[in-house]
């Protein structure tokens, strides 16, 4: 770029990108409303699958940087989304991994927990699933569902703790 | 996620933080461009190696969430990673990619990141992560901000 003769880099990395106005980001806003919403009405279901499992992707991954027990079952919720968002009925899902209806029933329920069967026909579906979108890791089903134990486990430590000191025994060595 | 160090062609680990207020101290105009303090209302995140605490790129961004869109207000890497002599490639890319993963993470399938460059670095921007134009806003969504997370967020 030339600026009065002299020869200057443009500064590529360096971006002020604020409005310049409250009506100039008005304007512009509408404008790229519009431009998105065609854009969205010619947006492929494939595009749709692999936006809402990115999605559910970092929302794994969010749960394991920020672990917090709050009750809430994550494990079973990402596993809801994740056959969701692939699946029109659940049944489908079920057959696809060789277990019943009922047996996945069941663990999205809460009433029974994974086999490792069935986690490990998780981890290949999901690299199947996932792997357009690369970067999913085949420990991630595996880290959420012990994070979750860990965290449920030490929280309840009042409820399970009492009963279990008195069944351990150890003679202090020091 | 990674950084190119120019000079030897090696990967290093970085990380992208919210900005603490102690950080503030040492953020000058001089080497980061702006006055970050004029964008404390707003979100500001940091990029450093991850074993060292040198900033070596700052965003401020906000939420708008009627448009289910993040806008990137400033972007700047530090003043030694500018231009041809730059000592890491790659910073902008990954402080982009931060927002574009907060906008999928926020709105899935809606997911859009935009910004208002100056006329003479909307092409670049449109050449090097396939934004799209709109006015002089650039925005990038679905499903080319996949392709900018699959791109950047990987392991060195």
């Amino acid at each position: 770029m030339k600026h009065k003769g002299k020869k200057i880099d443009i500064l590529y990395d360096v971006v002020d990108a604020r409005y310049s106005s409250e009506e100039e980001q008005k304007a512009e806003a509408s404008l790229l409303m519009e431009a998105r919403k065609k854009r969205i009405a010619n947006r492929s279901q494939s595009d749709i699958f692999k936006a809402r499992l990115m999605q559910l992707k970092l929302q794994m991954e969010e749960f394991l940087n920020t672990p917090a027990y709050d009750k809430k079952h994550y494990f079973t919720s990402f596993l809801e989304t994740y056959i969701d968002t692939l699946y029109d009925k659940r049944s489908a899902f079920a057959d696809d991994i060789g277990i019943t209806p009922v047996s996945l029933s069941q663990v999205l329920n809460n009433h029974r927990e994974p086999k490792e069967e069935f986690m490990l026909k998780l981890m290949v579906h999901s690299e199947r699933a996932f792997k357009s979108l690369g970067n999913f890791h085949k420990k991630m089903w595996y880290q959420v569902y012990f994070q979750e134990k860990i965290n449920e486990t030490i929280a309840n430590q009042e409820k399970w703790r009492p009963e279990v000191e008195k069944k351990v025994k150890f003679i202090s060595l020091i | 996620m990674s950084v190119l160090e120019v000079s030897t062609g090696q990967r290093y680990h970085i990380k992208v933080i919210k900005v603490e207020a102690a950080d503030f101290k040492v953020i000058s105009n001089k080497r980061y461009f702006f006055n970050w303090n004029e964008e404390k209302a707003y979100e500001i995140v940091k990029l450093t190696l991850v074993d060292n605490k040198d900033i070596l790129g700052l965003m401020s961004f906000e939420y708008i969430d009627t448009e289910k869109r993040i806008h990137v207000r400033l972007l700047a890497v530090s003043k030694e990673n500018v231009g041809k002599n730059k000592v890491y490639d790659d910073i902008v890319g990954n402080l982009l990619t931060f927002a574009a993963k907060k906008a999928v993470l926020k709105y899935a399938e809606w997911a859009c990141i935009s910004l208002r460059p100056k006329t003479e670095l909307v092409q670049h921007y449109i050449d090097k992560y396939k934004m799209n134009i709109t006015g002089m806003t650039l925005s990038l969504e679905v499903p080319e901000i996949l392709e900018l997370i699959n791109n950047y967020d990987h392991e060195a």
